[in-house]
């Protein structure tokens, strides 16, 4: 019963915050402050679905906020400099290595599952086509300065590979997940520093060149341009369905979906598939309610605990790239504190801290609390000094509130007043 | 117990929580602003202008002085509302808080940018919704705003070259080594303060200038370079510091070198309670006022929205500050 509550109050408040923007905030509903706050929560968002798998295990991320300034610095710097750089020296090299492990890894379960190879062998050769195919895709980008599409391919996959260095630590060396991640973030934070000033013009690296222009195809990570869109259409598509979006209804709609937030929106059911659909999903609940009990029963711990900081840091530095392509810019504080609002956003949708307990779906609706309020509070005015002061008292109340512990309190009182 | 007994009193009480942050959250934001005012239906001699401010953070002294003069100008003002936004140091938050402004339909838009590249999209956007931006302080890398308004470094570094020339004899017969702080060697403003002054000393063939270090614009920095340039140069006239703070630390290393006595220090920005205070004090000899542009934005957005021409590009000039003018400067502030 007091379950079913739990759950209904997720959404209840989210209907009730959203209630509150329609009744109190000026131009709340408009379509354009609607985009734009899916956009806002989507950096948070992306972090907190990671978040929510490494929770979920009962472990954290602490490295999160510091790796997507990582990041960031890479992206700029792969997108704007047209020769070897310390990020491609960084990048290249832990792109091939993490796609390379991917690829042994799906050889591995393929291999074990369907055609009952010799494993070590298959493995070893998928791992060296993939890190060789990789590597030959990306080394003669180098120089004519690398596309877009390869940024967003290349840096959340060498991201892949730090989560997994801190996936080892915490699996293989038994460390604290806390000291751990700790570590990872201020080594990123150093990293970060290190190969941004390795260029010698200061810390922020710009994507303006000097006549205000961006590297082509980075707004295409912002805004989707429909008149484009409707260029590439195959002449059999139906004239309306041309027409609206060259100029209609639908180029208006396209035109205020951001795509930060539907990055965001994928990595949500992407996340949800893992945690509803997947053994793997299943493994994470059972790690974190009991680890002893999880490897007794024949789960690869270490492995899952690995992959899931790996996913984390993955998502990570694919939310530093959609940043990077946001903001024109690559900075090693950017997104400075960011793993403290993903961990809040976890928690306010219901996920222990303890682990074994969670879901995705609370996680989208923290992101949501946290985003609308701080849109209503700003389009009403609020001063940022009283905003923080509220976001910290929703915090507590709505955590106060997935506890049951206002409700223990009433009935406690009920008790005492049945007793007289 | 029944159950739905039970949730439906439970819901009650998330309801009543619910609607007490509600209640906490309009109580505490501003009266209804007359967001209708923008009607060409009302009456046109009433009209109220909402003006947005967006401050990259305000936990700097020179960024709360900006604060502090801009919004005392706007409580002067019965037609003007001032919202006033802190981006705390964070792009992310300043291009939210830009975008609060867009939706709201401010009638004009204030910004002082964290950096550039990282607001220069949300201030193209701000223009292209119809809204008049002023960019103050640092620029953003478009031309698609109103107007900007900032202080001029260089200018003011030449200034300062202007006075440690006079301090140390006058042009043509200067005499003296001159040891710089700078603030970060990276950092624009840094560059300028140095090459104005140089621009000016430089003519000297008397002067002498020392000094590489980079303080990071902080006082125990200041503190600890001139500690070790009074071991290393047994000679110091001047100490030209790129900010107060650091020339102040300059000044108590000194102090406890016992060799104060002998050295003028010299710093920028004069805000009240740091530059202006030290030279009122007799620590500093002199000190620069970096201009904070709140108050010539305000009147800037205010021309453009009654459909006056405003230029481009204004600098604010600086203004020497030593102890013959420091008390009449202090006053003019509070004003």
């Amino acid at each position: 019963m007091s379950r079913i509550f739990r759950e209904s109050f997720l959404y209840i408040s989210v209907v009730a915050v959203f209630a509150a923007g329609c009744l109190a905030a000026p131009g709340f509903l408009k379509p354009d402050n609607q985009s734009a706050v899916l956009r806002q929560v989507s950096q948070n968002g992306i972090l907190a679905v990671g978040m929510t798998l490494v929770i979920i295990t009962a472990g954290i991320d602490l490295s999160v906020g510091r790796m997507l300034g990582l990041a960031s610095t890479l992206a700029a710097m792969l997108l704007v400099e047209k020769r070897w750089t310390a990020a491609t020296y960084f990048t290249v090299p832990a792109a091939a290595v993490s796609a390379g492990i991917l690829a042994a890894l799906l050889a591995g379960a393929v291999g074990r599952s369907r055609l009952g190879l010799r494993t070590r062998t298959m493995q070893f050769a998928a791992f060296l086509a993939a890190a060789a195919a990789v590597g030959l895709w990306a080394v003669p980008q180098a120089r004519t300065g690398f596309s877009i599409l390869s940024v967003l391919v290349l840096v959340p996959l060498s991201g892949f590979l730090l989560g997994g260095v801190s996936g080892v630590l915490v699996s293989k060396c038994r460390l604290q997940p806390f000291i751990v991640t700790l570590a990872m973030m201020t080594s990123a934070y150093g990293a970060a520093r290190l190969i941004a000033a390795s260029s010698g013009s200061g810390y922020i690296h710009s994507l303006y060149d000097s006549q205000g222009n961006v590297p082509p195809g980075v707004d295409s990570l912002r805004v989707i341009d429909a008149a484009q869109l409707a260029g590439c259409l195959p002449s059999w598509t139906p004239r309306f369905l041309s027409r609206s979006l060259a100029e209609g209804t639908l180029r208006s709609i396209l035109e205020n979906l951001p795509v930060p937030g539907l990055f965001f929106l994928l990595c949500l059911g992407a996340g949800m598939f893992i945690l509803n659909r997947l053994r793997f999903g299943r493994y994470l609940y059972a790690i974190g309610g009991n680890e002893e009990t999880a490897r007794l029963s024949g789960i690869n711990v270490d492995g899952v605990k690995t992959a899931v900081y790996a996913i984390s840091g993955m998502l990570s530095f694919l939310a530093g790239v959609l940043a990077c392509a946001q903001y024109r810019q690559g900075k090693p504080d950017m997104g400075a504190m960011a793993e403290l609002d993903a961990i809040a956003a976890v928690v306010i949708g219901g996920t222990s801290l303890m682990g074994g307990r969670g879901r995705m779906m609370g996680t989208l609706v923290g992101v949501l609390i946290f985003g609308y309020l701080t849109n209503i509070l700003s389009l009403r005015g609020v001063s940022t000094d009283v905003q923080l002061f509220i976001t910290g008292i929703i915090i507590v109340a709505a955590v106060l509130l997935q506890e049951g512990y206002i409700q223990r309190l009433t009935s406690r009182l009920r008790f005492y007043q049945r007793g007289k | 117990m029944p159950a739905s007994r039970i949730t439906l009193q439970q819901l009650l009480q998330t309801l009543v929580v619910l609607f007490a942050g509600l209640f906490f959250v309009t109580a505490c934001a501003e009266k209804p602003a007359p967001q209708k005012s923008g009607d060409k239906t009302t009456d046109t001699a009433k009209k109220q202008y909402v003006i947005g401010f967006s401050q990259c953070t305000t936990t700097e002294p020179w960024r709360a002085l900006f604060n502090r003069l801009l919004e005392a100008e706007a409580a002067k003002m019965p037609d003007v509302k001032l919202v006033v936004l802190d981006a705390q140091d964070r792009t992310e938050k300043q291009v939210a808080d830009m975008e609060s402004f867009i939706t709201r339909k401010m009638d004009a838009i204030l910004i002082s940018p964290k950096e550039a590249p990282g607001l220069t999209e949300v201030v193209e956007r701000a223009t292209k919704a119809g809204i008049p931006v002023i960019v103050l302080d640092r620029d953003v890398n478009t031309k698609n705003y109103a107007c900007w308004i900032g202080g001029d470094n260089l200018e003011i570094g030449r200034e300062a070259g202007r006075y440690a020339v006079e301090a140390l004899g006058g042009p043509g017969k200067a005499q003296g080594v001159i040891y710089e702080i700078w603030g970060g060697m990276a950092s624009p403003p840094a560059q300028d303060r140095h090459n104005g002054f140089h621009e000016i000393v430089g003519k000297e063939k008397g002067i002498k200038v020392e000094g590489n270090q980079d303080g990071d614009w902080k006082q125990e920095k200041g503190y600890n370079i001139m500690e070790t340039a009074l071991k290393t140069l047994p000679k110091i006239d001047l100490v030209y510091a790129h900010n107060d703070p650091m020339a102040f630390g300059a000044y108590l290393a000194a102090k406890d070198a016992k060799r104060e006595k002998d050295i003028k220090f010299v710093g920028i920005d004069a805000i009240p309670e740091e530059g202006c205070m030290w030279v009122k004090n007799g620590q500093l000899a002199a000190t620069f006022v970096y201009p904070p542009p709140g108050v010539e934005g305000l009147h800037a957005a205010l021309k453009i929205l009654k459909g006056e021409k405003v230029p481009p590009r204004i600098s604010l000039p600086t203004r020497r500050i030593t102890s013959a003018n420091v008390d009449e400067y202090l006053a003019s502030l509070k004003k």
